[in-house]
């Protein structure tokens, strides 16, 4: 069995998100490698959605975190 | 490891150990067995509590506070939420169940606190999904020309910076952005999304997929806005 370029376009989210069976992976994988404008396709979007990632993950956290939320632990247990 | 502790309660000095398992911590607030007053014992527990809260909390608050930035869109309102959320978090530390994934229950909890106090300003999508195609920013740069085979962050994301991606963040309706925060933050597969958020997993799937288009187009037009498409794309 393999996949044509529609079957393979429908699996793309969850091939990115590692989220199909093994089999299906398997298929898609084999379709990417012996297309060139589906492995396009995936490799721009699966960038696209590495960078959002990192750039949620980046954002400075403040340096009084910790002692801000326990004070406010603190603060509602009357300590 | 464990780490000793000297602490003193209402006058009763006690060394106890942490991390000594479920038994330790009972035999902890029954006092081990000596015998001290009601209002020391309840406040010897109260202590022990929030010490193992303190514990598990501290190492999963930069993400707590990530994930609630992303959210409510900037900081002020991030701060106050996951101190909010820290608090009920603390009031029912008794319900959660030692050995389980403690991050997940946080995030589970700031979810909720953030989708009540959105309950009355829900934001719409700026655009009609329909209207927003898959892989839309691959489709708008081969429809304006620029190669595609260069890798998306020099089209354009080199010079979206954090605060733009929060900001079209901020611009999807809440029931998304919950989805794609966890998601693309804490890496949560779509079974763990569907755990916290307590809705099916097909819900996960479809909303994820519709928030990264959401996402996408969002990110565009503030690119466009701003004058960070290549000269190709701008007009």
């Amino acid at each position: 069995m393999s996949l044509n370029c529609e079957e393979t376009f429908r699996r793309f989210q969850d091939y990115i998100d590692r989220e199909l069976s093994e089999e299906e992976m398997r298929l898609v994988r084999e379709h990417l490698e012996s297309c060139g404008m589906c492995a396009e396709e995936y490799l721009f979007e699966d960038r696209v959605l590495r960078h959002i990632r990192k750039f949620l993950a980046d954002n400075e956290v403040p340096a009084d975190l910790s002692e801000r939320v326990f004070g406010a632990l603190d603060r509602d247990s009357g300590v | 490891m464990n780490a000793l502790a000297s602490r003193q309660v209402s006058g009763f000095s006690l060394n106890f150990v942490y991390g000594g398992g479920d038994a330790l911590r009972q035999s902890l607030r029954a006092g081990f067995g000596l015998s001290i007053q009601d209002g020391q014992q309840a406040e010897l527990a109260r202590m022990i509590d929030r010490e193992e809260f303190e514990r598990a909390l501290r190492p999963v608050l930069p993400l707590a506070y990530r994930y609630c930035l992303n959210l409510c869109g900037n900081s002020d309102d991030a701060m106050e939420l996951v101190q909010e959320a820290s608090i009920s978090a603390f009031r029912a530390f008794h319900q959660f169940e030692s050995g389980t994934n403690f991050k997940a229950w946080l995030l589970k909890i700031l979810t909720n606190q953030f989708l009540m106090s959105r309950r009355a300003q829900s934001r719409q999508p700026a655009q009609s999904i329909e209207e927003v195609p898959e892989l839309y920013l691959y489709r708008q740069a081969r429809r304006f020309g620029v190669s595609t085979k260069v890798d998306p962050f020099e089209l354009l994301l080199d010079k979206v910076d954090g605060l733009a991606v929060r900001h079209a963040m901020s611009k999807l309706p809440d029931e998304y952005v919950v989805v794609a925060v966890l998601h693309f933050l804490s890496e949560s597969s779509y079974d763990d999304c569907a755990q916290t958020l307590d809705i099916p997993i097909g819900t996960v799937r479809s909303r994820l997929h519709r928030a990264r288009r959401l996402l996408q187009a969002s990110l565009w037009q503030i690119a466009e806005e701003r004058g960070y498409l290549p000269n190709e794309v701008a007009r």
